[in-house]
């Protein structure tokens, strides 16, 4: 159990419920934001190590979120990896030249899911094994 | 019954000698060799008893015999023209004229004498029992006859007393009243009925050929009032002729009514009056009646001008008239206004492209909607599954389980609707790589293995180790296969087998066919096209009820020919199906075709360079790749050096190999020049790139085609064994 903590920005409700017990299982803190606005004051406060931001937000959407972050010092390496029912054509290619780390398309299979986020948190034991070789 | 044939009677043969005044200039008026066959209204036309009434009358009469017109089928046309008394009396006398011939006073012995006639086109004399004669005139036109004309009812000696009771005993009539008659009507010998016969004919096939040529006048003439009445009448088209300089000679109302003109101000005038100030400065009329005098035609569609000065969208039509074997005589034109007809062309083409916007504008949105309450579903069925919220019972687990296919099944269908709007606005993308058939077919077979043995289907693959590898979108590759191997156990019943095979495609090396063969339904040949289109789905069994939105097989051929390849299905009904794809295969002669050149291999090296990039920590990201790449091809000489595609996934090191035409000297400059630009990419040094090179000798004395095979296959063997050694420290 890392005890990281992650931010999840998302305006639905039950997404956030669902997802937040996943998380949770696995071991990390969770909280969130349900708009632009409130995901950046949410993010100074609580100082996570790993964004999940989706792009159609009220109040603006995550692109708007990615670009306040990346102006903020204290946000500026924060990891953010995008959920979204966006179309992932011209989405995807956006939202990584914005800085973000992965995409995934709604509904992201767990398990890939999982892997993308622990990647993000620098977590995945995989490669030492490789490094010491 | 006697008859006697006056020998051969060719009427086109001495006719015009003997009656000049109806053969002009002696032209025969029907081709004796004709062999057009006479319409029934032609033949009604030319045996039309108003026209031969009088002429049968006043020959019947003048002879003293008597006359009838004869159809081809015998019958008598009219009535009997001067008919004779003793005839008459018969006649008469008999309730039903039974016999076969109009003039034989003889029952149920038939008179062939027009038939024969008819036959041999010949006069032909018969005498029947009671003593009359009679004789038969063929009526030929050509070769073609129309019928006949029947002249006689005389004696042609003193009548015989004893055949004559007889007869009329027969026929019930007084035996004495006939002999008076008899006695009283004037024989004609034999000679003077066969020249009267004769002279018949001669009269008759004249009359015939006037009367033809008379009835071929009288159509034309109405022809030729009712085109005048067309052109003149016209009013939706322009109708006009010019002369070869281009000047109008005949102007019709719809000409009029269109440019505004009269006739009467606009003949004799050019008709590059019609046209606008630019096309006459591009001496456009002029080209065009050039182009009509070479081709016979000239068509074109832009715009003319009114008398007023008014324009509209004109449909051009100009037709060159000629003289016989001459030149240009003249010109006819046919200008239609297609202004509105334009209008709402475009109207019409502006609806069907918003309303295709709106669908796609409807189709995106409902995938994106979807997608959100998808998501939470997902979510919730997969926490309780996995038991994030305690355990569950078998029997919950497993209900949960179908919630989840069913999610997964949802999730596909929302996908296949965006990819629909993108097939529909031409925006489905493929990214073809160098990808591994063996693998995909692996990995598609693993996740649908599952959905198999849910329904007790075999799964199997029959794969040649070897497969060449193919230069197509990985992703998109698993989701053509997917769609077959599901569509395969939709419709193959329990127990049955679905499998995956590969194999060559006929006569070309640079595809690779890969099959999915089911022990299904079958389809049958008519459907064999219709399953690939859009929404449709065959046939609806119970079982097959639940098989989706019926795009599958829609989308799997938009996939398979944005990779360039071909779908189709081999299938005969209950004895399954197997639908077949092509794939293009990966070849590095055609990638590095543009720099494996002459010029290039003079230097006569190769260099493979080898870009290891090993992540210090964890594995180099899959989406970091493509900027990698863009930060190598900015390393290399466009002209000269090719990047090839990757060649292996990301994991802790990734490969790019470059394809240099250089000499061994220059390849250090290529490396340092991508340790720096790499090394200014990643400031945060979680990369390490590790360069290493191999050159090739290019043999000289080789066809240019021997050259570059045994280059790229080199290369080939190098790649393979460098990627073996990463995939050793992976």
């Amino acid at each position: 159990m890392s005890g990281k903590k992650i931010l999840i920005v998302d305006d639905d409700q039950h997404l956030l419920l669902g997802l937040t017990a996943r998380l949770k299982a696995n071991g990390y803190g969770v909280v969130s934001a349900t708009d632009a606005i409130s995901a950046i004051a949410v993010a100074r406060k609580e100082a996570p190590d790993l964004v999940i931001l989706d792009l159609g937000l009220p109040a603006g959407d995550g692109f708007l979120v990615l670009e306040r972050m990346r102006s903020l010092a204290d946000l500026l390496a924060t990891p953010v990896i995008v959920l979204s029912a966006r179309d992932p054509a011209g989405n995807k290619q956006r939202a990584l030249d914005a800085g973000v780390l992965a995409f995934f398309h709604k509904p992201p299979d767990n398990h890939e899911f999982l892997m993308a986020i622990r990647q993000a948190l620098g977590e995945t034991t995989a490669l030492s094994t490789f490094l010491k070789t | 019954m006697i008859s006697e044939a006056s020998g051969r009677v060719n009427a086109s043969e001495y006719l015009p000698a003997v009656f000049p005044a109806l053969f002009p200039n002696g032209r025969k008026l029907v081709d004796e060799g004709s062999s057009a066959d006479l319409s029934p209204r032609l033949r009604a036309d030319l045996l039309n008893l108003d026209a031969w009434g009088e002429i049968l009358t006043t020959y019947g009469r003048t002879i003293g015999v008597a006359v009838a017109l004869i159809d081809s089928e015998g019958h008598i046309l009219g009535k009997c023209r001067n008919a004779q008394p003793v005839w008459s009396l018969f006649h008469d006398a008999a309730n039903d004229w039974g016999a076969a011939c109009p003039f034989c006073i003889t029952k149920g012995l038939p008179c062939t004498a027009v038939a024969e006639a008819l036959q041999t086109g010949e006069v032909v004399r018969v005498r029947d029992q009671a003593g009359l004669t009679h004789v038969a005139v063929p009526l030929f036109l050509g070769k073609q006859h129309l019928g006949a004309i029947i002249a006689g009812q005389v004696f042609d000696r003193y009548p015989d007393p004893l055949p004559l009771r007889r007869m009329a005993r027969e026929y019930g009539v007084s035996a004495q009243q006939l002999w008076n008659v008899a006695r009283k009507q004037r024989p004609v010998s034999s000679a003077v009925l066969q020249a009267s016969g004769d002279l018949l004919c001669a009269l008759g096939h004249a009359f015939l050929q006037q009367r033809y040529g008379a009835i071929l006048e009288a159509n034309l003439a109405d022809t030729n009032g009712q085109f005048r009445l067309l052109v003149e009448e016209t009013k939706d088209y322009a109708l006009f002729t010019m002369d070869q300089t281009g000047r109008v000679t005949s102007w019709n109302v719809g000409a009029e009514r269109l440019l505004g003109y009269v006739e009467a101000e606009i003949v004799g005038q050019n008709f590059s009056c019609i046209f606008t100030a630019e096309d006459i400065h591009d001496r456009v009329p002029d080209k065009q009646l050039k182009m009509a005098s070479q081709s016979g035609r000239s068509e074109d569609e832009g715009w003319r001008v009114r008398v007023d000065q008014k324009q509209f969208l004109a449909d051009v039509n100009i037709t060159a008239l000629f003289e016989d074997t001459g030149p240009v005589r003249g010109f006819a034109i046919i200008i239609q206004d297609v202004t509105e007809r334009r209008k709402v062309a475009i109207i019409l083409e502006q609806a069907r492209q918003e309303r295709s916007r709106l669908q796609e504008k409807f189709l995106s949105h409902v995938s994106h909607e979807l997608r959100t309450p998808l998501t939470a579903i997902y979510f919730f069925t997969t926490n309780v599954l996995d038991g994030l919220l305690g355990d569950l019972t078998p029997e919950q687990h497993e209900h949960l389980a179908f919630a989840l296919d069913n999610v997964k099944q949802l999730k596909d269908m929302v996908s296949d609707l965006l990819d629909i709007t993108r097939v529909e606005t031409h925006k489905l993308a493929v990214e073809p790589q160098y990808s591994s058939p063996v693998r995909l077919i692996a990995e598609v077979l693993s996740t649908c293995r599952r959905n198999a043995a849910m329904k007790n289907i075999s799964l199997s693959s029959d794969i040649a180790s070897r497969l060449p590898f193919v230069w197509a979108d990985p992703a998109r590759v698993r989701q053509i296969l997917t769609n077959l191997i599901d569509n395969g156990i939709k419709f193959t019943p329990e127990g049955g087998t679905v499998s995956v095979a590969s194999r060559p495609v006929a006569g070309d090396k640079g595809f690779l066919c890969l099959s999915v063969s089911d022990t299904g339904c079958g389809i049958s040949p008519e459907n064999r096209e219709k399953i690939f289109d859009r929404l449709a789905q065959v046939k609806s069994t119970a079982e097959a009820s639940r098989s989706g939105l019926g795009l599958g097989l829609f989308i799997a051929r938009e996939l398979v020919s944005r990779h360039c390849g071909q779908i189709w299905v081999e299938s005969e009904l209950g004895h399954g199906s197997t639908f077949c794809f092509t794939l293009p295969v990966f070849s590095l002669a055609k990638l590095c075709s543009h720099v494996l050149n002459a010029a290039n291999l003079e230097a006569g090296f190769v260099v493979l360079i080898a870009v290891d990039v090993v992540a210090v920590e964890g594995t180099v990201q899959e989406d970091i790749v493509p900027e990698i790449r863009r930060v190598l091809e900015r390393c290399i000489h466009a002209g000269q050096d090719v990047l090839l595609p990757s060649m292996s996934d990301a994991g802790p090191v990734d490969t790019f190999f470059i394809v240099a035409c250089t000499n061994p000297s220059n390849f250090a400059v290529i490396a340092r020049r991508i340790s720096g630009e790499l090394q200014n990419f990643d400031n945060a040094s979680r990369l390490k790139p590790v360069i290493s090179s191999n050159t090739l000798l290019v043999a000289p004395g080789q066809s240019m085609e021997d050259q570059i095979s045994e280059i790229t296959a080199e290369i080939e063997r190098l790649v393979r064994s460098h990627l073996l050694g990463t995939e050793r420290l992976k």
